[in-house]
């Protein structure tokens, strides 16, 4: 197995980042729309349960993320509109250095092996 | 959702938040306008935003293979461009050509303040896609820099 599971968690991770900022993205983008309800994505929390599991492997490599509407919070503006363009901003940067450090770790990763096949 | 999806959605509030400036400036421009083209006067416009699924791109379609559910982060645009039909304030200038017989003139009912939070409120919803746009476009940069 060339690549193991924490290298199949990191790729997972990745997409979940990137699915996670369109999300967010929509979310700024509808910040003045009227009753807009904000959307997220738990990928953290789904591949936190997968490399829970028996089977890590296979679990991590069978994760899917879903783009739920958050229910958690209520209304931030007179038009029912539950977006608070701060917050989304900072879950955006936030999201973004996620995706940075994943994308790091992975390249590391990679350059490693590269390296003991003596191709580095 | 197409690879560059999270683009995409901020494209498509940059227009709205663009297109709800020029209409700002147009209520603006016209704030003493007594004689608008139907020779009533000026009344000021709103524009509608509502948000507008995204999908069926490749993005969405490999997403829905590997099981994902759940709703499709979607853009914004802009569904009209509606009139407000309040009545503007009446001011006494007899010496007007548009006044009535009591010498009154209807002014248009624009706001200029309320006009100028408008235009600040779409200028920092602008700032804030311009922001998450260069994140998703660094994002993007990152992913690429895997194959280097």
């Amino acid at each position: 197995m060339l690549f193991d599971t924490t290298q199949l968690a990191l790729e997972r991770s990745i997409s979940g980042a990137s699915q996670r900022h369109d999300a967010l993205a929509a979310n700024i983008a509808n910040a003045t729309t009227p009753g807009y309800k904000r959307v997220d994505v738990d990928f953290h929390g789904a591949l936190n349960a997968a490399l829970g599991s028996s089977d890590a492997r296979d679990a991590v490599q069978r994760t899917a993320f879903s783009t739920q509407v958050d229910q958690s919070v209520g209304a931030t503006q007179a038009d029912g509109d539950t977006i608070d363009i701060d917050a989304e901003s900072a879950k955006l940067a936030a999201n973004a250095l996620d995706q940075e450090a994943a994308v790091s770790v992975a390249k590391t990763r990679i350059a490693i092996l590269r390296s003991a096949m003596g191709i580095g | 959702m197409s690879m560059f999806g999270g683009m995409e959605i901020s494209a498509t509030a940059l227009t709205a938040q663009r297109l709800r400036m020029n209409v700002t400036a147009e209520n603006l421009a016209n704030a003493q306008t007594t004689k608008g083209v139907d020779g009533q006067p000026y009344r000021r416009k709103e524009v509608v935003l509502q948000s507008v699924p995204q999908g069926g791109g490749f993005g969405s379609q490999l997403n829905a293979a590997m099981g994902s559910s759940g709703v499709a982060p979607g853009g914004v645009q802009v569904a009209s461009i509606a009139e407000d039909q309040t009545n503007g304030k009446l001011v006494y200038d007899p010496g007007h050509p548009d006044a009535d017989a009591q010498g009154y003139v209807r002014m248009p009912n624009v706001d200029t303040v309320t006009e100028m939070v408008d235009l600040i409120d779409s200028q920092r919803a602008y700032e804030a896609n311009v922001t998450a746009m260069s994140a998703s476009k660094q994002m993007f940069a990152k992913t690429l820099d895997l194959l280097r």
